[in-house]
């Protein structure tokens, strides 16, 4: 790693364009310009993404659309070290002007990358000043090369070569008079050599300049403009105030034609333009420079400032780079217009993944600025409903938005209307309010209509928002085949308009909906929409928290704890300002089963109330109320609360009482109050399926339950029976959850051996409820095989039986820990998730035959 | 956090022109040999936004100082010898 700590105008980025661009270059070079006061962390590494993978046209409306509403730093440093895995070559990562970077998230994070960077990674930061990154460890290890101000500084002979270079020759003591006046600074020495090129009398020049005491920038600066042509002098000043120019905006700030000649000249002339594409066409002028051209702008014409941030509104208007706009508006002092263009483009910018960026935009209005601005409540009423999930805020807003958006001239009434519309249908799914969504999503019946493509492209941005809303609320109550209909219309919907963050949307709601499909579907399609968004950038947005929760919901069911809580927590990380009750009170109903899979009853019963206290923010009641409801009491009971799960049974209504989920949880208060002839006539009905259940999770816990009751009730028989019927329903799934909850253990071990079809299962089930997690699934299983230790293979010989870890143990004469620790060693190395494909596995292998028994 | 203002003066290598003291609307100058001293009343926020405009301009800070510094009052801080 390379640092180069220089103040302005040492030469810092010239350098690093020099060595960048030099011939015969063995690498690729990867270079990210921090924009100027750079508070968006999102935005800065989304710019490292782009440069990492070379996205061509990097350049603002060109800009790829990952920005995202919602950001999670590791989760993009993460992202940014598996590109540099994927690269073959070396990568040189180059990151300039480095102190405009005022995120400490952002720093910290960056902190992360440079000392986990791959051995064929090298970075160069360029920096003013010394940057609080933690980098002793590199220092030490002698991994770090630093470039300071001192080692930037033209030498005497140096500046003779650069000037040499301009075709300027000086006397020897002119040269050591330039060099001692510039102290070899080399922005000095370059806008020197741009006023001596054509100078009548160089010497005369170096003369007054070292005589005179003006500071060196300001002096040379103030002589290279006066030497330039007036068009040169006015387009320099008045191209200073937008962060970069192209030609056709040139000529417009300046209203004249032939700026881009200009533009290209200097770069040429190496005066402190820079251009920022191949095809040369956007400029930005180097930091110092355009600061000093700013000032001398303010100071030579001060009316002009507010008319030039006003045209630059304008260009970046007609050439839709809203962001761009709505900045020079705001620096413009025009905040009717800016509170107008941000009103009418919040949504587009939201539907893009932009939220962020409408976020800080917002909040750079004068404070109060709301009440002089209406239209900023459809704006407010953006943030609250999809960054804050503050539903009541949101919705307070959009009232006061609606009543705008009618008053709005027809020009803009239409865009207003539709994002109205389709904020009041993501508030309903943000609610969980089914016939609002169903009633406010009529008109899908109807195709897509209009005159223009602006009408046409807003009808399709809000029938996809409709398609989304519908499909996620159907799925909230269990309304299955139109939800999976409706997400999967929306997603192809979503991909033909170009917007990939609705997609992801449809996507990650469609693994949610199919959760009562076959685990393996289920599954797949989570990973599909987390796979899209990783490609994106989305990785953890709360857009693809749905997928995240549902696959660790899902590992849970599996009892695979420790994989569940990975996704867990990226789910987590997804939603770390989102307080919206649709998406919180699933992931308490999955945190709560992990912390119940695992024996943790008191804090699996506070996700569970937790859960149950966020329903009554919903409207209506969706399709797990039972189960959460049924949960809860069930683990009040199993945590000796039986009293306060009694009198929760009783102050249930009667449709919720006759589920077959409370009938489970009655069922578990019955065995725990030693009750065990009511806790099978608990169940009765939901084993003869007259009672309604959400999945057959219920129906397995109710066969558990029966078991329990039977064995209890001393009818073994029954018991097995019971036993085995669970078995056989959870076999395809997988299912373990259920056998843990119950607390089957010693009905599975009463099983005698040769009577269960399910002896794989069995034993893994043993297995988790001895409280080991099974081991996640995703490897390659055609991988090589390390050999397995004489001890391993002793115990491998076991894991076809039905044998707990306990019984091992006792049988091989060693602790359960021992064993514990051999067979997650022989899981390990035949890369299998749990007994039954350790087994599969061995097997294949041929460990398991006779003549590898010693 | 001391965030009440006090005065500082700020020494800056050569003379600046109208264009960048522009920079400092909160700073009186004054010259002084071959410097410019600005001088002025400034929090926290302020004053370190005054030293990234010297460091964005490439100004060369000679030094900087606290100026008439409140008179201490007899009950904080007795550093009278007993």
């Amino acid at each position: 790693m390379t640092t180069i700590s220089a103040p302005a105008g040492s030469g810092k980025t010239s350098l690093l364009r020099a060595w960048a661009d030099r011939p015969g270059q063995p690498h690729r070079v990867a270079i990210v310009h921090v924009r100027r006061d750079e508070q968006d962390a999102q935005l800065f590494w989304l710019a490292v993404l782009g440069a990492v993978r070379q996205a061509p046209g990097t350049i603002g409306g060109a800009d790829p659309p990952t920005a995202t509403p919602e950001f999670n730093g590791p989760a993009m440093t993460d992202r940014v070290l598996s590109e540099f895995a994927d690269q073959p070559d070396r990568v040189i990562l180059v990151i300039d002007d480095l102190h405009e970077l005022n995120s400490p998230d952002a720093l910290a994070e960056l902190t992360r990358l440079l000392t986990n960077l791959p051995g064929n990674v090298h970075a160069v930061l360029a920096t003013r000043r010394d940057l609080p990154l933690r980098l002793q460890q590199l220092r030490l290890s002698g991994e770090l090369a630093e470039i300071r101000a001192a080692d930037l500084r033209f030498s005497e002979r140096e500046t003779r070569d650069l000037l040499e270079a301009s075709g300027i020759t000086l006397s020897p003591a002119a040269l050591a008079l330039l060099h001692r006046r510039t102290e070899g600074w080399a922005a000095g020495l370059r806008l020197a050599a741009i006023s001596l090129a054509h100078h009548p009398d160089p010497e005369r020049f170096v003369e007054e300049f070292s005589g005179s005491d003006r500071t060196v920038a300001e002096y040379l600066m103030a002589e290279m403009l006066e030497r330039q042509p007036e068009e040169v002098q006015q387009l320099l000043l008045r191209t200073s105030l937008p962060d970069r120019v192209n030609g056709e905006l040139a000529d417009l700030l300046t209203g004249r034609p032939g700026s881009e000649r200009i533009l290209l000249a200097l770069e040429d002339a190496n005066a402190f333009v820079i251009s920022l594409d191949p095809e040369r066409a956007w400029f930005r002028y180097h930091h110092l420079f355009a600061d000093l051209l700013r000032l001398e702008l303010r100071r030579a014409l001060p009316e002009e400032v507010p008319v030039l941030h006003r045209r630059a509104a304008e260009w970046f208007i007609q050439h839709d780079q809203v962001v761009d706009a709505i900045r020079h508006a705001q620096a413009a002092g025009d905040w009717p217009g800016a509170a107008r263009l941000l009103a009418d483009n919040s949504f587009s910018l939201t539907l893009d993944g932009q939220l962020q960026t409408v976020d800080a935009l917002l909040r750079a209005f004068p404070r109060g600025a709301g009440g002089d601005y209406p239209e900023l409540a459809l704006v407010h009423a953006v943030v609250d409903l999809f960054v804050r999930g503050r539903l009541d805020e949101a919705a307070a807003h959009l009232a006061v938005a609606a009543t705008c958006a009618e008053a709005a001239p027809p020009d803009r009434q239409r865009r207003l209307r539709v994002a109205v519309a389709s904020l009041k249908l993501s508030l309903a799914r943000r609610r969980g309010h089914f016939a609002g969504v169903a009633e406010q999503a009529k008109f899908l019946a109807s195709p897509v209509t209009g005159e223009s493509h602006e009408d046409i492209a807003l009808g399709s941005d809000l029938r996809a928002v409709a398609l989304l809303s519908l499909g996620t609320v159907e799925a909230w109550f269990l309304a299955l085949p139109g939800a999976e209909r409706h997400l999967r219309e929306g997603a192809v919907l979503a991909r033909e308009i170009g917007r990939p963050y609705l997609e992801v949307a449809c996507l990650a709601q469609l693994g949610f909906a199919s959760m009562a499909g076959p685990f393996a579907t289920t599954r797949r399609r989570c990973h599909e929409a987390i796979a899209l968004a990783d490609r994106y950038g989305w990785g953890t947005d709360p857009v693809v928290a749905p997928a995240l929760l549902t696959l660790a919901g899902n590992l849970v069911l599996t009892g695979e704890f420790d994989e569940a809580e990975r996704w867990l927590q990226r789910t987590e990380q997804a939603l770390q300002t989102d307080t919206g009750p649709d998406i919180r009170l699933p992931v308490h109903i999955v945190t709560g089963l992990l912390h119940a899979g695992r024996r943790r009853h008191r804090e699996a019963l506070e996700e569970f109330s937790a859960a149950e206290h966020l329903q009554s923010q919903l409207e209506g009641s969706h399709a797990l109320a039972s189960q959460v409801t049924g949960w809860m009491l069930a683990t009040q009971a199993r945590g000796g609360q039986l009293g306060e799960a009694r009198a929760s049974l009783v102050a249930l209504d009667d449709e919720r009482a006759s589920s077959g989920e409370i009938g489970v949880a009655r069922a578990v208060i019955c065995l725990a109050e030693g009750n065990p002839a009511t806790a099978l006539a608990a169940v009765q009905n939901v084993l003869d399926g007259t009672a309604p259940v959400v999945g057959y999770v219920t129906v397995v816990e109710a066969q558990l339950l029966a078991g329990l009751a039977h064995r209890e009730l001393g009818d073994q028989r029954a018991a097995n029976q019971a036993a085995e019927r669970a078995l056989g329903l959870a076999e395809s799934d997988h299912l373990i959850l259920p056998f843990v909850l119950t607390g089957s253990a010693e009905l599975l071990e009463a099983v005698p051996r040769h009577e269960t079809a399910h002896a794989a299962l069995l034993a893994d089930i043993l297995d988790v409820v001895h409280g080991s997690s099974l081991a996640a699934k995703d490897h390659a299983p055609s991988a090589p095989t390390e050999e397995l230790s004489p001890t391993e293979l002793r115990v491998l010989r076991y894991l076809p039986t039905n044998l707990s870890r306990v019984e091992i143990a006792r049988e091989l004469s060693v602790s359960v820990n021992t064993v514990n620790t051999h067979v997650r060693s022989i899981y390990a190395k035949l890369q299998a998730r749990d007994r039954s494909s350790a087994v599969q596995r061995a097997r294949e292998l041929r460990l398991l035959s006779a003549g590898r028994m010693r | 956090m001391d965030s009440a203002p006090a005065r500082y003066a700020i020494r800056i290598r050569g003379h600046l022109g109208e264009a960048v003291l522009s920079a400092f609307p909160a700073l009186v100058p004054q010259h002084l040999g071959a410097d410019t001293v600005l001088t002025g009343a400034l929090d926290r926020s302020a004053l370190y936004g005054v030293l990234a405009e010297v460091e964005a301009l490439g100004l060369e800070l000679v030094e900087m100082n606290q100026i008439n510094p409140q008179p201490e009052s007899p009950e904080s801080g007795d550093s009278r010898p007993r």
